[in-house]
């Protein structure tokens, strides 16, 4: 699959509700917050048309689900950190390119759901990287679900559908694919100042990933992918990655880490590609 | 000011030592409340999973009959990371859409949270070293594993609930250490029913197997299309429900590891054994209301009645005596 030339910038960003709140100086938050800052002014800068969204957090079993609501707004809060504010929402969703992608996806075989319901629930990763990327929600967004039964190669299958779709439609996108890297949570409270990997051998994984990452060995990353995922525990198998690297081409691009750090035991990372 | 903090017949309540009525394996497939069509929910059926709706159409007689003050539900779909929450606002209300079938599942709930009976149970997982929240934000958005078990329970919400979270800790660590803290979590709820009085109901809102199908038919409750998952599947949902009806509340625990492994059962969220842990793991004949697949998992609705008049204490071992239920 060549490369897609109407994509200006890729990401990925950790999609926990910590980094959308005030939070104290000197922690990893704070660091990997204001990365976000700086990875939605540098997608800004590109003016895109559109920003397209896979969310770890939007799990889904029916297949790939994609956000169809024209306008979904209302008010989110997280199940597990509920005290750390509230999420109100509006934003506009770019139907006809979610029509045809989804067309796509499903002719290449994959089983897909257009959604529009009132009310329905917008996971909070979603709405942490429209915080960072979209905050006055001026650009149309595409946003496609976690499928908790889609492989690796089905993950691609969606990416290179979506990429044609984008293609077709001629728009200038941004690319932004929310999952944590090591997923696993520290289970007791935790002191901002003082969070930590859940591991030594998840900082490690992570940091093996990030470094293939930063070198634009991408092909790399998808080969070692089966293990990273498997040990340290990734967010939906890293699925996400391979989506990404379906829509982009898998292009020998070195990516850009901008921070690295735990939020929560996790692995979170706000890694930046310019593409076009 | 709570609901029940200042009222007088809390405070009553509270005087005398509260009890488990009976405890209901309740699974929450949105299915169920959609087959039904009550006003609560949008989408409109044809019907569809009889054979499970009617199963929990005999137990709502029952709870009614018992007149509980409270019925309390563990579920799967309220995942939280750090520590078991229970909901604590004196009332919940709001649209929920289920984000894996919001086809079949857009309902408006209006629920009252027993908030005395919150902090009580908090207070009783902590003293059991647990980490215990109460999540007081009015915006929350109650999950619908939640409101399905209860909507099936108990579809006129004239009892007050209590929503205890799914600590996530089994998909962490190993099977021992998660069930290890469903069983402190199950007696620190008996102890705080006994505490405020509260003639209670539980839920254990789990589905037993769980491998499923990832397409449906056109026509969602078209019977023709619905079966178990694997003949494997089946026969592990009958070797568990056979433990329950026997009354081998042992053997049941000590099979539960290898169903989860090998049927990927939701049992192992740990409803099940906190509910069998609250009720001080009962050598009692289980009733057996129902069971039916959706969309290939294997579901039950499974009543152990407390109130038997041949109940025996849990470590009495007079099992024989123990009559099933009609």
């Amino acid at each position: 699959m060549p490369g897609i030339n109407c994509v200006t910038k890729a990401f990925i960003v950790p999609g926990l509700p910590h980094l959308a709140f005030e939070t104290p100086e000197n922690t990893p938050w704070r660091a990997l917050q204001q990365a976000l800052q700086q990875a939605g002014e540098e997608a800004r800068a590109t003016k895109p048309d559109v920003l397209v969204i896979y969310s770890a957090q939007w799990i889904s079993v029916l297949g790939h689900s994609f956000q169809f609501a024209a306008n979904p707004q209302g008010l989110h809060v997280d199940e597990n950190w509920y005290d750390l504010g509230d999420f109100p929402f509006s934003f506009k969703i770019d139907r006809e390119l979610t029509a045809q992608a989804e067309k796509l996806a499903q002719a290449a075989g994959l089983a897909t759901r257009l959604v529009d319901y009132e009310g329905f629930p917008i996971d909070t990763g979603t709405l942490v990287s429209l915080q960072a990327f979209n905050p006055d929600n001026g650009i149309p967004v595409m946003i496609v679900s976690s499928n908790i039964y889609a492989g690796q190669e089905d993950s691609m299958k969606l990416g290179e559908a979506m990429a044609e779709a984008i293609r077709q439609s001629g728009k200038r996108a941004v690319i932004i694919n929310c999952s944590s890297l090591s997923h696993r949570f520290l289970t007791e409270a935790v002191n901002p100042a003082k969070d930590r990997l859940s591991s030594p051998e998840d900082d490690t994984w992570n940091r093996r990933m990030l470094d293939l990452l930063k070198a634009g060995k991408n092909q790399e990353a998808l080969a070692l992918g089966p293990d990273f995922a498997q040990q340290a525990g990734a967010e939906m198998g890293f699925k996400g990655f391979y989506w990404m690297m379906g829509l982009l081409g898998t292009p020998a691009v070195p990516a850009e880490v901008l921070a690295y750090g735990p939020v929560w035991g996790t692995g979170a990372a706000v890694v930046s590609y310019s593409l076009n | 000011m709570d609901s029940h903090s200042a009222n007088p017949a809390s405070e009553e309540k509270s005087q005398k030592k509260g009890r488990i009525l009976a405890g209901f394996l309740a699974p929450h497939p949105p299915h169920l409340v959609y087959g039904e069509n009550p006003p609560q929910n949008k989408p409109r059926s044809q019907g569809g999973w009889e054979n499970l709706r009617w199963a929990y159409d005999h137990c709502r007689s029952k709870i009614k009959a018992l007149k509980p003050d409270v019925i309390l539900v563990h579920s799967p779909h309220w995942q939280t990371v750090v520590g078991h929450h229970v909901l604590r606002v004196p009332q919940l209300s709001g649209l929920s859409v289920d984000p894996i079938f919001p086809h079949l599942f857009q309902y408006r709930y209006n629920m009252e949270i027993d908030v005395e009976l919150a902090d009580a149970c908090a207070e009783e997982a902590s003293k059991e070293g647990l980490i215990a929240k109460k999540m007081t934000n009015p915006n929350f958005r109650v999950d619908y594993g939640t409101i399905v078990s209860l909507h099936m329970l108990n579809p006129d919400w004239d009892i007050p609930v209590l929503g205890i979270s799914a600590n996530n800790s089994p998909y962490y660590f190993a099977h021992d250490y998660a069930q290890e803290q469903m069983i402190k979590l199950g007696e620190a709820t008996r102890r705080a029913i006994e505490k405020t009085g509260r003639r209670a109901i539980l839920a254990a809102s789990n589905t037993l197997s769980h491998l499923h199908f990832d397409r449906e038919p056109d026509i969602p409750e078209d019977m023709s299309r619905e079966h178990v998952y694997s003949f494997e599947q089946y026969r592990w949902d009958m070797k568990v429900l056979e433990l329950m009806r026997q009354g081998k509340t042992d053997e049941l625990m000590a099979v539960l590891p290898e169903f989860m492994e090998k049927t990927a059962a939701e049992v192992k969220a740990g409803s099940l054994v906190w509910m069998l842990a609250a009720m001080g793991f009962p050598p009692l004949h289980a009733q057996v209301h129902g069971y039916g697949s959706v969309i290939g998992t294997g579901n039950a609705v499974v009543e152990w009645d407390l109130t038997q008049p041949t109940h025996s204490l849990p470590d009495s071992g007079d099992r024989e005596a123990i009559v099933c239920p009609a």
